[in-house]
């Protein structure tokens, strides 16, 4: 469990603290999104979980490490790892396979096990011909997927996404977003921030932030009813759900909480048989 | 884009050397090249040019790999050709230039000389991944470490800026053609004008690159990045090919030896 008590963080010459009054709770297995208007500390707030910054004041534990504890750190990054916006700036390596092995190789594996690490991984995110390529013939799609894969070579216990589907085109925010349900599915904890509540319709929770601090924390069928408040934040809903609002506005007496095509098709398929009978 | 010496793939013996034999082999060539003369220069053209074929390169890649260099190859014979001292050419030039036997000679050595030294690099970077070249320098540079050489954050820095060299050329087209499009002028204008609008390309790069270089440092320390020693999943081994490759430097550095502080 990553456990987050009374942070507060400041930058150090700023008066501003960028988070505050940050408690949060990440069970194993859940998969969490992270949502907020832009500056709100989502990507600080991410830092905090593998150790890359430390609070200011209060804690951060995982699972019941505190990250201010610098021996501990290389394993507290060992189980959470981190995928970042940009497609380019995490990518070493000067093949697919050479960046995957990064990882591994600041683990002091042994070069056997590496390797495996490195097959095991390509293949989880479906990148396996790939593993010569240069980094700057891939796509950002398959950059991104790249980054997924070399976090996941150092088997992470914790996975946290920055955006993950941000530079990319739609096939490629399919494919990734493809890859991250698989992985939550096969029992990896998922941290997914993001601008887009589409993707985001079936996690555990949503984790709403504003202004460095946590304004809700519930399901998505809770979040997303809220839609006035959320537009005052600067955030949508996923569009099925405003498709159901408007039909609400306009009269129709659907349910306020649809949050995917398939809800939406059976609540209106059942709504018109109930009409037509 | 000219590289010179772009990797080529392939499966030869070459291309299957351990890079430390080649890279110490093209460092040995190269000294001998520099301070031999004839003879040595003989044996060392032969065993190059053999390598051609061995590597299964074609004319057609060493022409590419030295054509970056031709000016400058050629420059070098001209001067020479030119500012020798020694029995002049006859029918020459009305110019107040003239052109020496002993210039057409030493230009044509001194002009071959460099490119064996270019042909000897060539035929390294073009049998040689990057990767492991930096892995030859890294374990190279190893024993290095009494010294204070960190060879391990050596071959991650090289690796880094190899990597990169074209996202950053990409990033430079980018860059152009957004000034571009708001009116700036990379090819007509005085020198000054040219001058100006080569900064509104330098300064976004190197703010960008500044801002590039923070973010992958925090993304590899996400990855339990540290200074100092790791493991690589590619180890390099010594195989029979290298020792018989070593045994043939050890036997052209003999010659060069023998034929230099004993004859003559």
């Amino acid at each position: 469990m990553i456990k987050v008590e009374d942070l507060l963080y400041k930058y150090d010459m700023k008066e501003v603290p960028v988070l505050r009054d940050v408690n949060m709770e990440v069970k194993e297995g859940e998969y969490v999104a992270i949502i907020g208007s832009n500056g709100c500390g989502k990507t600080t707030l991410l830092k905090h979980f593998n150790g890359l910054l430390s609070p200011t004041n209060g804690n951060v534990w995982v699972d019941e490490t505190n990250t201010r504890d610098p021996v501990a750190v290389r394993e507290i990054r060992q189980k959470v790892g981190m995928v970042f916006q940009n497609p380019d700036n995490q990518i070493v390596g000067m093949s697919v396979e050479e960046d995957v092995s990064f990882g591994p190789g600041n683990l002091g594996l042994p070069s056997l096990e590496i390797r495996k690490r490195v097959e095991e991984a390509l293949a989880l995110v479906g990148m396996k011909e790939y593993a010569r390529r240069a980094p700057h013939t891939l796509s950002s799609g398959e950059k991104r997927l790249v980054a997924m894969a070399g976090v996941l070579a150092m088997n992470p216990v914790y996975i946290a996404l920055d955006e993950p589907t941000s530079y990319l085109d739609p096939s490629g925010r399919e494919r990734v977003l493809d890859v991250i349900k698989k992985l939550n599915k096969q029992g990896i904890t998922i941290i997914h921030v993001t601008h887009d509540m589409d993707e985001i319709v079936e996690v555990d929770q949503v984790i709403v932030m504003n202004e460095g601090q946590i304004l809700l924390s519930e399901k998505p069928g809770e979040v997303f009813t809220k839609s006035e408040w959320l537009k005052e934040l600067g955030l949508g809903i996923p569009k099925i759900t405003e498709l159901m609002r408007q039909l609400r506005r306009m009269g129709t007496d659907v349910r306020p909480n649809i949050l995917t095509l398939n809800d939406a098709f059976l609540e209106l398929s059942s709504l018109i048989k109930a009409k037509s009978s | 884009m000219y590289t010179i010496g772009q990797y080529i793939p392939g499966d030869s013996i070459i291309h299957r050397l351990d890079p430390r034999v080649k890279i110490v082999s093209v460092i040995g060539l190269s000294i001998m090249i520099l301070k031999g003369e004839g003879f040595t220069w003989g044996i060392i053209s032969v065993f190059l040019i053999g390598l051609v074929p061995t590597s299964r390169l074609s004319p057609h890649h060493i022409l590419k790999a030295l054509r970056p260099m031709a000016f400058f190859l050629l420059l070098l014979f001209l001067l020479h050709l030119i500012f020798t001292e020694g029995k002049p050419i006859p029918p020459f030039p009305p110019w107040c230039v003239t052109i020496t036997y002993e210039g057409l000679y030493r230009g044509a050595l001194i002009t071959w000389q460099f490119t064996l030294l270019l042909l000897s690099a060539s035929i390294l970077t073009m049998t040689t991944l990057p990767t492991d070249l930096v892995s030859g320098i890294e374990r190279l540079l190893r024993p290095l470490k009494i010294f204070g050489i960190p060879s391990h954050d050596v071959a991650i820095m090289t690796s880094i800026a190899l990597r990169f060299v074209p996202t950053l050329l990409e990033e430079i087209d980018r860059i152009k053609e957004a000034q571009m499009a708001r009116g700036a002028n990379f090819k007509c204008g005085t020198l000054l004008q040219r001058t100006k609008a080569t900064t509104s390309l330098l300064i976004p790069l190197i703010a960008s690159s500044l801002r590039r270089a923070d973010e992958l440092a925090t993304a590899m320390e996400g990855r339990g990045y540290k200074r100092g020693p790791r493991t690589y999943m590619k180890e390099l081994h010594i195989s029979q090919a290298d020792y018989v490759a070593v045994a043939v430097m050890v036997l052209i550095t003999l010659f060069h030896i023998l034929r230099s502080y004993i004859s003559v």
